[in-house]
Order: C-alpha cells, then structure tokens, then sequence
C-alpha cells in the first residue's frame, strides 16, 4: 500500500523546486521571500501528500521540528553571506535534535548538539572568518562574487528535486515503509539483566527490599537473578543468612519505573558489546583526520607557483639579493 | 529529569509518547517512519543543490554536512521503527566522520585560500582531468 498521494507529492515537489530556484542568489532581481514562501507552500503540500487517512500521523512538534530543520536548509543554501548560512546550519542541528527527542534517542539528540553545534560548526566559523577576502577601503559591506551569484540554480533544482521526488517516492512508497512491519519487541532490554548493581539500587529506593537483602546471583535453582522475559526480580539475603529465608519473588507489576533499559544504556550495550571494532576504527579515523590536519596546517604557502617562479627567477639573476633577503 | 520528561509529555501528547520512557512501548506505524523519512530525503535534497549552486568551498563543505545530518535522521528514524539501538550508533559513527571531514577539509580549505587568496571554486577549475 502506498503511504502517500504521488500526484499531492509530485506538485509539492514541482512548487518546492521552483521557490528554491527562486531563493537562490542569482543575478539581477532576487526575491528571497517570495522563494521562501512557494517553498513553504511547496513543504505543506508533500506533508499534506503523506497525511493520507488521520490515523497514525506524527505529533504537532514534528511539524514544527520540521519546518524549522528545513527552513534552515534553505537558508544555509540561499543566503549569501557565510556566516549566516553557519548560523542557520546550527538552525537546522537544533530541529534535528529536537526530531532526535521525539524519536527518543534522547543521548544522541544531545551529543548531536554539543559535537555538532558546539565543535565542528565552531570549527566552520573559525575558518569562514579566517578565509576571507580582506574588503577594500570604499567597499565596507563588500560580497564577493562567488557568494553573491550561485552556479546553475534552475539545473541543480530541477536534479535535487527530482532526486526528493524519486526518494520519496521510493521510501514512503508499496516497497519502501509500507512493506515493513513495525517492530514489537524490544529485543535490547534484555541487557537489563546485567546492570543488576543499578536495579538493586532503585529497588532500595523504591523501598521494596529490607536492609541486608541483595539480589540473588547465584539461585540455587538455577533461575536468572533478573529475568527480563519472565518480569522476575530474585532477592533475598546472602552470605550465613542466606538458608535461612527463601528467594523471593518481586514480580514486574511491582517493579519501580526507572527498573528499564534508558536510552544511555541501550546505546552504550550497543557500541561496546555489538560494534566494539567499530568503535576502534573510528578512532584511528580520528586520529588519522588530527594528523592529516596538523600536516595540511604546518605547510607554509605563501605563493603561487607563478610567484615562486618569479621569485626564483630573480634569486637566480641576482644571488646577492636573494641570499640576503 | 522527571519534569523535563512529563513537560516534553505534555507538549508532545500520550499518544505517540516515547520520551522518559525509552525502553520504547509504542510499536511506531509505517506512516509516521515515512514523514520521518521523506523530510530526511528532503534534507538531503537541499543539501544536494546547495552543493552543486554554491560557489564557495566551505559553504559547499556545508552542505555535504547537511546531507550527512539527513542520513543521520533516516537512521535515527530506522533505529526507533525496529526498536534497537544500531541505527543510533551508526549516527555516532556518522558524527566521527563529519568532524573528521571537518578537520581534513578545513585545513585544506585554509592551505587553498592562502595560495589562491579565493573560496572560489572555479579558481580551481584547472585541477579537472
């Protein structure tokens, strides 16, 4: 089943194309606003297409997340001053958090903000600022000239487009979410079984085991000290007292509510007991870009190889000069 | 964090609720992955003309960033439809090649502005096979 209407989609697609080819900076006139306002036409139409029936829709927030992320986009695209289009980048990275949050991953919408927004943007400014071109004396507001006039705006539209349309066709389309069923089962929480230090914890807080009582690790029965499956808790008293009082049974109705797998937690069992090869190389890539970057940043130029040319030319012509100097 | 949680509740409503909660209890519907979907395509695609239109290498360097961010929504989006973490961290490993493009590219960036004293890419028009 299609989860979208193709002909809603395909308009939005069509109206979105031309107001960003109308934002974009261009020569001659360029109204910028009225690019932004086709464009936002055009973003409520493809929402509109995807809104087939009522049900299952995402929250308000994701329409505003949305609207904000993509507005961004387009401002990074279309303003001609650099800085600017940084600034609304980091725009864009706060609605995608935000999106992150609605899709609860809660650690990577903050680790997002603070490796996005708070290094690699500041990054991008440090160098906007330090490359660029020192303006004259009479031109004090000076662009220049490869900001101000884009390169082939209607062409570039009309592939990005195109490319949005057959995306979005693909992924929402009888083949792409429509064909997959919705996962159940949260197949991570088992891992809760082995954070039981941090469930003893919350249990003693929630006052549901007395001072002395643990949760048995090692049953002599043979049961898991924490089933998941199952919603069994085992706790009783351990050491010399431990014949005297049997096991007992805190069942899941009665767990507290932070007894559950975070966000944090699933994240971390992921990457260090799933993808702990990945994490390494991921390592070595930074720290291969820290040594590229240190190489790339000690090199001196400060010619051209015409300028060089010259240079040594005149080194040749006259060694006294060139020793000298 | 509880206040965080029942604020974020209120403003985003019961019923596709998540946050505070992340052992993820509602299933997600098909129709809610392809918004989530489709506005990443978006993203994409807006990043895409940007890196073709614009002219300027770090602008251009920007826009690869924002292609990246809409990869990282899909998988984010992916993560939460089948309810596990290994779209999240493929987004870490997303993250780690950014910056490390940020740090290769800008420093290459600043080496071709102090040969050329340009951001234009076209000054380097004759470096084309």
């Amino acid at each position: 089943m299609d989860l979208f209407n193709p002909l809603l989609l395909y308009a939005g697609c069509a109206l979105g194309a031309v107001g960003v080819a109308v934002a974009l900076p261009r020569r001659g006139i360029n109204p910028q606003v009225v690019g932004g306002l086709i464009a936002a036409v055009a973003f409520g139409l493809i929402m509109l297409a995807l809104a087939r029936s009522l049900d299952h829709l995402p929250t308000v927030t994701f329409y505003i997340f949305g609207v904000i992320a993509v507005g961004g986009a387009l401002r990074v695209i279309s303003h001609p001053r650099p800085v600017y289009s940084a600034l609304y980048f980091i725009l864009t990275i706060l609605a995608s958090s935000g999106l992150y949050l609605l899709l609860s991953a809660e650690f990577m919408a903050f680790a997002l903000v603070i490796v996005y927004a708070g290094a690699i943007l500041i990054t991008y400014l440090f160098v906007i600022m330090l490359a660029t071109e020192t303006p004259t004396a009479d031109e004090v507001e000076a662009l220049a000239e490869y900001d101000r006039y884009s390169r082939e705006p209607i062409f570039a539209t009309a592939t990005g487009f195109v490319l949005i349309a057959v995306l979005g066709t693909a992924l929402a389309g009888g083949r792409g979410a429509g064909s997959l069923t919705p996962a159940t089962r949260y197949a991570a929480g088992r891992h809760l079984s082995e954070l039981s230090v941090r469930v003893e914890r919350s249990l003693r807080e929630a006052k549901l085991i007395e001072p002395g009582e643990h949760i048995i690790v090692n049953d002599s029965l043979g049961r898991p000290a924490i089933d998941v499956e199952g919603g069994t808790i085992l706790v009783g008293r351990s050491g010399a007292e431990a014949g005297q009082t049997e096991a007992r049974i805190i069942p899941r109705e009665q767990w507290p509510a932070d007894v559950h797998l975070n966000n944090t937690e699933g994240v971390a069992f992921s990457l260090l007991s799933s993808h702990p090869g990945a994490i390494e190389i991921a390592g070595v890539i930074l720290l291969m870009a820290m040594l590229g970057a240190v190489v790339l940043a000690r090199k001196r130029v400060d010619l051209d190889e015409q300028a060089r040319a010259e240079a040594d030319r005149r080194q040749l012509v006259d060694p006294v000069v060139g020793g000298s100097s | 964090m509880t206040g965080f949680a029942s604020a974020m509740s209120a403003l985003t409503g019961a019923a596709t609720l998540t946050l505070g909660q992340s052992d993820f209890p509602h299933p997600m519907h098909q129709v809610t992955l392809a918004h989530y979907l489709v506005l990443s395509a978006l993203l994409f695609g807006i990043g895409l003309i940007g890196f073709i239109t614009r002219r300027n290498l770090i602008i251009m360097f920007l826009c690869t960033e924002l292609m990246f961010q809409a990869a990282g929504l899909a998988l984010i989006a992916f993560s939460r439809f089948h309810l596990n973490h290994t779209g999240e961290t493929f987004v870490i490993f997303v993250l780690t090649i950014a910056a490390a493009e940020a740090a290769m590219a800008l420093a290459l960036v600043v080496l071709l502005f102090r040969r050329r004293e340009t951001l234009d890419a076209s000054a380097w028009s004759e470096l084309r096979g």
